[in-house]
C-alpha cells in the first residue's frame, strides 16, 4: 500500500477519535454521569433540576434531619443495598435509583444507620431478561446486598420474582410488570400502569363521559392492564374501546384521529404511554385542532410531569386529567416535601429530571428502607433486614395519600388511592375533585388485595 | 369494513406522513446520486442537529439562530465525514460505503443518548412558528409546517433534478458518483465538487432533521431509525429517480394511514414501508439480477 | 458483491483476501481450538461469578449468530442487515415449541433451526437475485417488518393458541431448560457445546465442496459461473446454513433468557450485529467469537465499571469505520499481528536489558494492542 493511502488511513483513524470528542463537546446540555458512589455530599447543581419550578422553602430546610446524628458522617461497616433500573435509549428510570442514592448519601452524612453508612449498588439494564437475571445474581453473590430497594424496570419483577422469593428478599420497588403487584415479595410505592390507568378512567367516569377509549403502547401485558379500566367502565355501564399503538410512534396524526373518532363528542380518550409518546399524541391532536372534539382526555401517571405541562400550552388546562400517585410537589409545602427538595438540591446532582414523580418515588423508597433498617436490632443480615422490611406497617411517608404497609400478603398494592392533576400554565395542579380518591374495588385485583390487607388509613402528613 | 367517511381524515394525515417519508427519502436519493454514497446517517445527523437546536432554545438563544446552527451542523458534520472517509472508501463497493455511514449513525446515536438522556420523564419537543395556524381540510387542521414538509419534498425533487441535470456542478457530481477517477481525468476538481455535494446534502439532512423533529417527535431513536422506513421509498425508486421516490413516499404514507381504521390490520400498519419496498424490489428482480448502479453499468 | 474490475488496488485486495481466507487451515490451529474449548468448558465455569456466567452463555450463543453473519459476509459477500430478525424467528419458534411440547431440548433446538432455515430459504430464494447494497437493504426491510409483526403477535409466554401468548397473565412461567442444564453454569456448558457443534458444522462446510465454491464466488462471481459452479445454489446454501445456525442460537437464547419480550429486540440489533461481526473479523472463524465477546461481554464489564451503554454504541460505530477504512479483516486478524509485534518489542527490550542498564526509562509494553492498526498492508 502506498504512502498516500497510508496517510489517509491514519487521518481516518484520527478523525474517528476527533468525532467522538467533537460530538461530546457539541452539546450544550449536561451529560449524565453514572457515578454510583454513595459517600460524600455532591455539590449541588442548578442544572440538575430543569423542571424545578418552585423551590419554596428548599433553602430554609436543613438536610441534617434525614439522619439521627446531624452533621456526623457514618464510618462503620457499610450496609449493602442494591437496585435494578431500566436505562436504555428512550426509556430511563435511573432517576429513581439516583434519588434513593441521594437520600442514602444524606443519611450517611448525618450519622448513617447507627453509625453504619449505606452502600447502594445500582445495576442498569436494557430490558433483557438474561441480563436482568445476571444482575440480580451479581447483587447477591458479589455485592452481598442485604436488601433490594428502588427497582424500576419494565420486566424485572417477572424475571426475578422467584429468585427473590427463594432467597427471602422483600423488595421495595416502583413496579411496571404485573408480578410487581401479584407476588408476595414485591411491594411498590407507585400504582403502576394498571391501577394508574384505573385512576385515570375512574376520573373520566366521574365526569359523566358517554364512552371511554383506552389506548396504550403496544408492549407485552396490555391485556392485563386493560382489564382494570374495562372492569370499571363495565360497572359504570359506559362502553369502552381498547386500542394499542406501536411505539415509537411515527405517525401520531393517524393515532390521534382514530382515538378522537372512536371516543366521540361526549367521550373520553385515556392514554397509557411514556411521557414522550403521550406528548406526541396530544400535540398531534392539538395541531389537527381536534382536541376539543372529545369531552376530556385522561392519562396515567407518566404524563404527570411539568415537562409535559410546559410543552402542551394552555389549551389543555382543564381538558387533560392526569392520574398522580404521589402528592404533587408544586403546591405542597409540608416538611417532607421541603426535605425532599433540599436533599435533591444538595445531593441529587445525578437526578437529571429534578423534581418529579420519579425522584419522589426514589425518595419514598429510600425513606421506607431507612425506617426498616433503623428498626433492626443486632446484625444487618438478609434475614434481619428483610424481616424489618416486611414488618413495615402504616408508615407515614408524607408523599402518598395513604399510609404504607408491607405485610405478609400474597400480593401487594399498598398505594391504591390517587390524585388527579391537570396542566395549569406549565405546571401540574390538582384538578377539581381530584384530591385523594380510592381506586375502586371493582377492579378484581384491588378487591383481592383489600380482602387481605383492608384499606389503609390516610396519611395526614402528605398535605 | 369501515365506511368511506371514516377513511377520509386519514387521507389528510396520510399525505402528511408521506411528506415525512418523502423528506428523508428524497434526501437519501439526492445524496446517493451526487456522491455515490447511501448516507444512512441522514436521520442521525438531522436528529443531532435538532437536539442541538433544542438545547440552544432552552438556553434562551433565539429560535432562528438555533435553527441555523442545526442546519449548519448537518452540513459541516457531513462535510467532515465526507472529506475524511470519502477518499479511503472511494474505490470500495457502494455497499461498503453505505455500511460505513451506519458506523457514523451508531456514533451519533450513542452521543445523543449520552448528551440528552431520557431520564426523569424528560420530554423534548421543537415547535416551529409555522405550527400555529394553517387551514382546515375535512375538519382537520393542516399546519403550515406539514405543508412545508410536503412542499419541501416537491421543491427538493424538482430543484435537485434540475440542479443535477442543468448545472455544471450538478453534472460534475453525477459524473463523479458514477466514476470518480475518470471524472478526475477529465479535469473536474473532484475534491471540491465532492465537498460541495457532501455539504449540500448535510444541509438537507439538517433541514429535514428540524422539520422531522417538529412533525414526528424529537427523540433520538425515532429520528435516527426513521431513515429505515424512509429508505423504503428510495428503494422502490431503486435509488435513482427522485420523482419516483417522492411518489412512492406519498403512496406509503397514504397506505399506512388508510390501514388505521381497519381493526385487524391497524397494528401491522407500521410494516407498510417494508412490505411495499420488499414487494417492489422482488417484483423488479423477478427476471433479472438487480445490482447497485456502479462499475458494471458504467 | 459487485465485481471489481479496477486494476491494482482490487487485485491486491483480492490477493489479500485469499490469504486471509486460507489462514484457518493451518494444522497448529487444531491444538489451539482444543485448548480453547477445554478452557471454556472446564476451567472457566468455576472461575466465574453467576453474573459473568450469564453473560458468557450469551457470548456462546451470539458467537453462533456472528458465525452465521461472518459466513455470509466474509465467505460469500452477502451483507445481511437482518440477522437480528432471523434470531428473533429462531427464538420465537424455540420458545413456542418449549411451551407447547415436552420434546427433549436438543430436538426443539434443531427444530427451531430447521423452521428458521425454511423461512430463511423462502425469503432468500427471491432475495438472492438482488446484489450487494440492494440485498443488504432488503434484509433491513425484512428485519423491520419482522420486528413490527412480532411486536403485535408477541413472544410466547405460556398461553394457548398459535401464538402462545396470554396477555392477561400475572404470573408468566419461565421457558424451560434441558433437565441436565437447569443451573446457570450447566446451561453455560450446554451452550458452549452447541456453539462448538455449530462451528464444527460450518468448518466442515468450509473444508469441502461448498467452501471452495463460496471462495470462488467471493473472488469473482462471473469467473465462478464460467468454472461451472452453480452460484445461485451455493449462495442459497450459505444463506440457508446461516439461517439454520442462527435459528439454533435463537432457541438457545430462549432457554437462556427464560422470558422473551418483543421489546427486547429492535431493528438496531441487526445493525449492531453487523458492526461487531465486522469488528471481530469476517474472514476468520475466531472473528465470530471476538464479535460475540464485544457484543455481550464488553457491556457486562462496562456495566460493572459504571460506564454508560451509550459509550458502547459509540465504540461500535467507530469500530465499523475503523474496520472498513483500515483493517478489513477485523480484530481476529489484527490481534495476532499486534501480539507478535508486541512480543517482538518485548524480546528486544529484554535483550536490551540483559547487558546491564538498570531499566529502560520509557518502556510502555502495556499499550493497547489495537493502536498500531495501519500496518495491515503487506
Amino acid at each position: 500500500m502506498n504512502r498516500h493511502e497510508h496517510w489517509r488511513s491514519r487521518l481516518a483513524g484520527a478523525a474517528v477519535a476527533a468525532l467522538t470528542v467533537g460530538g461530546v463537546l457539541a452539546g450544550c446540555s449536561s451529560s449524565s454521569s453514572s457515578s454510583s458512589s454513595a459517600a460524600g455530599p455532591a455539590a449541588s447543581s442548578p442544572a440538575a433540576a430543569p423542571s424545578a419550578g418552585s423551590s419554596t422553602g428548599a433553602s430554609t430546610v436543613s438536610t441534617s434531619q434525614c439522619g439521627t446524628k446531624p452533621g456526623v458522617a457514618a464510618t462503620g461497616t457499610p450496609i449493602n443495598l442494591g437496585g435494578i433500573v431500566t436505562d436504555q435509549p428512550g426509556t430511563s428510570f435511573t432517576d429513581i435509583a439516583n434519588m434513593a442514592q441521594a437520600y442514602f448519601a444524606c443519611v450517611n452524612a448525618n450519622g448513617g444507620i447507627n453509625g453504619h453508612p449505606i452502600k447502594y449498588y445500582i445495576e442498569k439494564e436494557q430490558t433483557n431478561a438474561s441480563q436482568i437475571a445476571s444482575e440480580a445474581k451479581q447483587l447477591v453473590q458479589t455485592d452481598h446486598v442485604v436488601g433490594i430497594v428502588g427497582n424500576t424496570s419494565i420486566i424485572e419483577c417477572s424475571v426475578d420474582h422467584s429468585y427473590w422469593e427463594s432467597l427471602g428478599y422483600y423488595i421495595i420497588d416502583s413496579g411496571i410488570a404485573p408480578e410487581c403487584w401479584s407476588t408476595p415479595n414485591s411491594a411498590a410505592v407507585n400504582m403502576g400502569p394498571r391501577y394508574s390507568s384505573d385512576g385515570a378512567v375512574q376520573y373520566a367516569l366521574s365526569q359523566h363521559v358517554s364512552k371511554v377509549v383506552f389506548d396504550q403502547s403496544n408492549v407485552p401485558g396490555t391485556t392485563y392492564i386493560a382489564a382494570g379500566p374495562n372492569a370499571l367502565a363495565a360497572a359504570a355501564h359506559v362502553p369502552i374501546t381498547d386500542m394499542t399503538t406501536n411505539v415509537p410512534i411515527s405517525d401520531a396524526n393517524s393515532v390521534a384521529i382514530s382515538l378522537v373518532d372512536a371516543a366521540g363528542k361526549n367521550g373520553a380518550v385515556v392514554l397509557n404511554f411514556t411521557p414522550p409518546d403521550a406528548l406526541v399524541i396530544l400535540q398531534a391532536a392539538q395541531k389537527l385542532n381536534i382536541e376539543g372534539n372529545v369531552k376530556l382526555w385522561g392519562c396515567s401517571t407518566p404524563c404527570n410531569t411539568d415537562f409535559l405541562a410546559k410543552s402542551l400550552g394552555p389549551k389543555w388546562n382543564g381538558k387533560l386529567f392526569v392520574n398522580a400517585e404521589l402528592t404533587p410537589p408544586d403546591p405542597t409545602n409540608t416538611p417532607t416535601m421541603n426535605l425532599y427538595r433540599a436533599i435533591l438540591a444538595q445531593y441529587g446532582s445525578a437526578v437529571s429530571g429534578g423534581i418529579g414523580s420519579f425522584s419522589q418515588m426514589g425518595f419514598v423508597e429510600a425513606r421506607l428502607m431507612v425506617q426498616a433498617l433503623e428498626s433492626v436490632k443486632g446484625a444487618y443480615t438478609v434475614a434481619s433486614v428483610n424481616a424489618a422490611i416486611k414488618a413495615l406497617k402504616d408508615v407515614k411517608t408524607g408523599m402518598l395519600c395513604q399510609q404504607w404497609t408491607y405485610g405478609s400478603y400474597s400480593m401487594h398494592i399498598p398505594n391504591n388511592e390517587d390524585y388527579t392533576v391537570t396542566p395549569d400554565n406549565g405546571k401540574m395542579v390538582i384538578a377539581p375533585g381530584g384530591g385523594c380518591t380510592q381506586i375502586s374495588s371493582v377492579d378484581p385485583q384491588i378487591a383481592a388485595y383489600r380482602a387481605q390487607a383492608g384499606t389503609a388509613p390516610a396519611d395526614p402528613t402528605s398535605t | 369494513m369501515p365506511s368511506w367517511s371514516e377513511f377520509e381524515p386519514f387521507i389528510v394525515s396520510g399525505l402528511a406522513l408521506g411528506g415525512v417519508y418523502a423528506l428523508s427519502g428524497v434526501g437519501l436519493v439526492v445524496l446517493y446520486r451526487a456522491t455515490g454514497v447511501l448516507y444512512l446517517a441522514f436521520g442521525a445527523v438531522g436528529a443531532m442537529g435538532a437536539f442541538i437546536a433544542w438545547a440552544m432554545i432552552q438556553g434562551s438563544v433565539p429560535g432562528w439562530a438555533a435553527w441555523l446552527v442545526c442546519v449548519l451542523f448537518g452540513g459541516l458534520l457531513t462535510l467532515i465525514y465526507g472529506m475524511i472517509f470519502g477518499p479511503p472508501l472511494a474505490r470500495r463497493d457502494p455497499l461498503v460505503r453505505a455500511v460505513a455511514t451506519l458506523g457514523l449513525t451508531l456514533v451519533l446515536f450513542g452521543a445523543m443518548d449520552l448528551l440528552w438522556p431520557p431520564t426523569g420523564g424528560a420530554v423534548r419537543s421543537i415547535s416551529l412558528p409555522t405550527d400555529n395556524g394553517g387551514f382546515t381540510v375535512l375538519g382537520l387542521n393542516v399546519t403550515w409546517t406539514q405543508l412545508i414538509g410536503l412542499g419541501a419534498g416537491v421543491v427538493l425533487t424538482a430543484g435537485t433534478a434540475a440542479f443535477l441535470r442543468f448545472t455544471k456542478l450538478g453534472t460534475a457530481m453525477r459524473a463523479m458518483a458514477n466514476d470518480r477517477e475518470i471524472t478526475a481525468t477529465l479535469g473536474v476538481p473532484v475534491r471540491r465538487v465532492e465537498a460541495a455535494a457532501w455539504f449540500g446534502c448535510g444541509i438537507l439532512a439538517g433541514i429535514a432533521g428540524l422539520l422531522l423533529a417538529d412533525l414526528v417527535q424529537l427523540d433520538a431513536t425515532t429520528l435516527t431509525f426513521l431513515v429505515i422506513s424512509s429508505l423504503a421509498a428510495a428503494l422502490i425508486a431503486r435509488l435513482r429517480s427522485i420523482a419516483v421516490t417522492f411518489a412512492a413516499a406519498i403512496v406509503i404514507g397514504l397506505v399506512h394511514d388508510l390501514l388505521t381504521p381497519i381493526t385487524a390490520l391497524t397494528n401491522y400498519r407500521d410494516m407498510t414501508p417494508f412490505v411495499l419496498a420488499a414487494i417492489a424490489l422482488l417484483w423488479v428482480s423477478r427476471h433479472r439480477t438487480v445490482m447497485t448502479r456502479s462499475r458494471e453499468e458504467a | 458483491m459487485t465485481v471489481e474490475t479496477k486494476g491494482g488496488a482490487a487485485a491486491t485486495a483480492a490477493a489479500q483476501r485469499l490469504r486471509l481466507l486460507r489462514r484457518p487451515q493451518r494444522p497448529a490451529h487444531l491444538a489451539v481450538v482444543v485448548v480453547f474449548a477445554a478452557f471454556a468448558l472446564f476451567a472457566l465455569p468455576p472461575l466465574m461469578s453467576l453474573y459473568y456466567t450469564g453473560y458468557m452463555t450469551l457470548v456462546a450463543i451470539y458467537s453462533i449468530v456472528t458465525l452465521g453473519l461472518g459466513l455470509l459476509v466474509g465467505r460469500t459477500g452477502l451483507y445481511s442487515l437482518g440477522q437480528g430478525a432471523v434470531l428473533q424467528i429462531g427464538a420465537w419458534t424455540g420458545a413456542r415449541l418449549l411451551f407447547a411440547t415436552s420434546q427433549p431440548f436438543p430436538v426443539v433446538v434443531i427444530e427451531a433451526g430447521l423452521v428458521t432455515m425454511g423461512i430463511g430459504t423462502v425469503i432468500g430464494l427471491p432475495a438472492l437475485r438482488l446484489r450487494g447494497l440492494y440485498l443488504a437493504l432488503i434484509t433491513l426491510m425484512l428485519a423491520g417488518a419482522v420486528t413490527v409483526a412480532l411486536a403485535t403477535v408477541n413472544f410466547p409466554n405460556g398461553g394457548g393458541g398459535f401464538t402462545g401468548y396470554n396477555g392477561t397473565s400475572v404470573h408468566i412461567p419461565p421457558i424451560r431448560r434441558p433437565s441436565i442444564a437447569g443451573t446457570d453454569p450447566a446451561y453455560y456448558r450446554y451452550a458452549v457445546v452447541v456453539a462448538l457443534l455449530m462451528f464444527a458444522l460450518v468448518y466442515a462446510h468450509l473444508r469441502t465442496r461448498p467452501g471452495r465454491a463460496w471462495a470462488a464466488i467471493r473472488q469473482s462471481e462471473p469467473a465462478a459461473l464460467a468454472a461451472g459452479i452453480n452460484t445461485t445454489f451455493y449462495k442459497l446454501w450459505a444463506w440457508s446454513l446461516a439461517s439454520f445456525i442462527t435459528g439454533v442460537a435463537g432457541a438457545m437464547l430462549a432457554g437462556q433468557a427464560r422470558y422473551l419480550y418483543s421489546i427486547n429486540f429492535s431493528t438496531q440489533d441487526s445493525i449492531i450485529l453487523l458492526a461487531v461481526a465486522l469488528m471481530g473479523g469476517v474472514y476468520n472463524l475466531w472473528g465470530a467469537v471476538i464479535g460475540a465477546l464485544l457484543m455481550q461481554l464488553l457491556p457486562a464489564i462496562l456495566q460493572n465499571l459504571g460506564v454508560s451503554y451509550a459509550w458502547l454504541t459509540i465504540l461500535f460505530g467507530l469500530g465499523v469505520l475503523q474496520v472498513l477504512t483500515t483493517a478489513p479483516a477485523g480484530i481476529a486478524d489484527q490481534f495476532p499481528k499486534d501480539a507478535r509485534r508486541l512480543g517482538g518489542l518485548l524480546t528486544r527490550l529484554a535483550r536490551a536489558r540483559r547487558p546491564g542498564p538498570p531499566r529502560p526509562p520509557a518502556a510502555p509494553p502495556g499499550t493497547p494492542p489495537q493502536a498500531p492498526s495501519r500496518g495491515e498492508a503487506t
